[in-house]
């Protein structure tokens, strides 16, 4: 006797509608009563004849043939296959065997060289970083070089100059004078030079023979010790050849009138 | 669907496993329009159909010789391979649910378009008592059978075009299959 239950499932089955799961459960069903197996059978066979309910429409004249031409070709192929299976029962396994023994022996030997250039593949990696550091530290050092040139390329335009004094009442004066050519611009440092009345300025100059009189560097004074550390810079564009310093009223003139002071070159 | 007309296609699909062309071409003469007549009524697209029917009968030629009696008969194979190929179409289109809509409007009138479902007048008569049957089903019935059969929806799919509960839809088509198999009694 088949149950309400049993019967849903059994026109859902014939349908095709249980879930693959559910399929898989009353065909267990299935397989245990012969009585399930005859009733499904004849509502598989209902389900069948729906087919015919479809309204009929021809296929086109021109499929039949197309379909004989495929197959025909299919034919073609057909008698290898035939001739293939009746040889089969020998000797067909011991050569799957043998095939799948050969690709596994490919594979192992592809999976062990692939694992080969890998492991030299990251060497060489490990190599080329090492390689960027070492690089990076030339470069480094290259850096420092070049800023060191460059420093001794300013170096080199810079003129150091003695200046001695040139007065009897101050034969301890002394002065240092560095000029940077490039820059048109120097320091000049001086120790022990007199003391000057208020109405009094020493006056540098710079000498260039393609000038015709010294030109004009500025004034400066001294502390109560004779010193001044002085930057200055000339009116004109020079080529530094020599160093003086005068003695001028209060201001500076345009051209040296007073006495020399301090001389250097 | 007679005894006779089985073993002849049982017979026919033995030929054809040997690469008997003219089997073929008689089983395609029995078979293409009412595999072909499923196929448009599945897909509604005759070219489409054309693509499908090739399919089929290419199978058919193939697999003829892995075919098993007692899985059936071969009409009955045929038209799983038939069904399950176009609703495999379907459902890889977006004209089902196009479908969807035009096969309610189908259940409600049945069509009274005679087939060509074989040329003999024994199965003639048996399509037109399959048709009367599934005339006889109350409509709700036979709407969620054609949409299973037919529009190749699942149980849930079913419920929900027809908005009615799960457990609704699976007491129509158990009691319109039932109906189905009393109605065709003499032919099963």
């Amino acid at each position: 006797m088949i149950d309400e239950r049993t019967e849903e499932q059994a026109s859902l089955y014939a349908l095709g509608l249980l879930s693959e799961q559910e399929a898989r459960e009353f065909e267990r069903e299935l397989r245990e009563s012969e009585e399930l197996r005859g009733f499904v059978a004849q509502l598989k066979r209902s389900a069948d004849l729906l087919a015919t309910s479809a309204p009929s429409v021809e296929p086109p004249p021109h499929l039949k043939q197309k379909l004989l031409d495929q197959i025909e070709q299919r034919m073609k192929i057909v008698p290898l296959k035939k001739a293939e299976t009746l040889f089969a029962p020998a000797w067909f396994p011991w050569a799957m065997a043998a095939c799948l023994a050969v690709l596994c022996a490919i594979f192992f030997s592809e999976n062990k060289s692939a694992r080969q250039r890998s492991a030299r593949l990251r060497d060489e990696l490990q190599e080329l970083q090492k390689q960027t550091i070492s690089l990076r530290g030339e470069t480094d050092i290259l850096q420092n070089q070049v800023a060191e040139f460059r420093s001794k390329d300013r170096l080199s335009q810079l003129r150091i100059a003695m200046l001695s004094s040139l007065l009897a009442s101050s034969p301890k004066a002394v002065a240092v004078s560095v000029w940077d050519n490039e820059q048109q611009k120097g320091v000049l440092v001086v120790e022990h030079l007199a003391s000057l009345p208020s109405d009094k300025d020493y006056q540098l100059w710079v000498i260039d023979s393609k000038y015709p009189s010294p030109v004009d560097a500025g004034v400066f004074t001294v502390d109560e010790k004779g010193a001044v550390r002085f930057q200055f810079q000339p009116k004109s564009r020079v080529n530094f050849e020599k160093i003086a310093v005068t003695l001028e009223r209060k201001g500076g003139v345009a051209k040296p009138e007073g006495k020399m002071v301090l001389l250097g070159s | 669907m007679n005894e006779e007309s089985a073993k002849l296609d049982v017979e026919l699909l033995g030929q054809i496993a040997q690469g008997d062309r003219v089997a073929f071409s008689r089983c395609y003469d029995r078979y293409s329009g009412i595999l072909f007549s499923i196929v448009v009524k599945v897909l509604n697209d005759p070219k489409e159909a054309e693509d499908v029917l090739q399919e089929v009968f290419l199978q058919i030629w193939d697999k003829a010789g892995i075919y098993k009696r007692e899985l059936g008969v071969p009409f009955s194979w045929f038209v799983t391979l038939t069904r399950n190929k176009a609703i495999d179409r379907l459902r890889s289109s977006q004209r089902r649910f196009r479908l969807l809509e035009e096969l309610k409007e189908e259940t409600a009138v049945l069509t009274n378009a005679g087939s060509t479902f074989m040329t003999d007048p024994e199965n003639r008569e048996s399509s037109v008592m399959v048709r009367s049957a599934v005339r006889s089903l109350p409509s709700d019935q036979r709407q969620a059978i054609e949409l299973a059969f037919f529009g190749g929806l699942t149980q849930n799919e079913i419920s929900e075009s027809l908005g009615q509960p799960l457990g609704t839809v699976k007491a129509r088509i158990r009691r319109g299959m039932l109906k189905l198999r009393d109605a065709l009694e003499d032919h099963l």
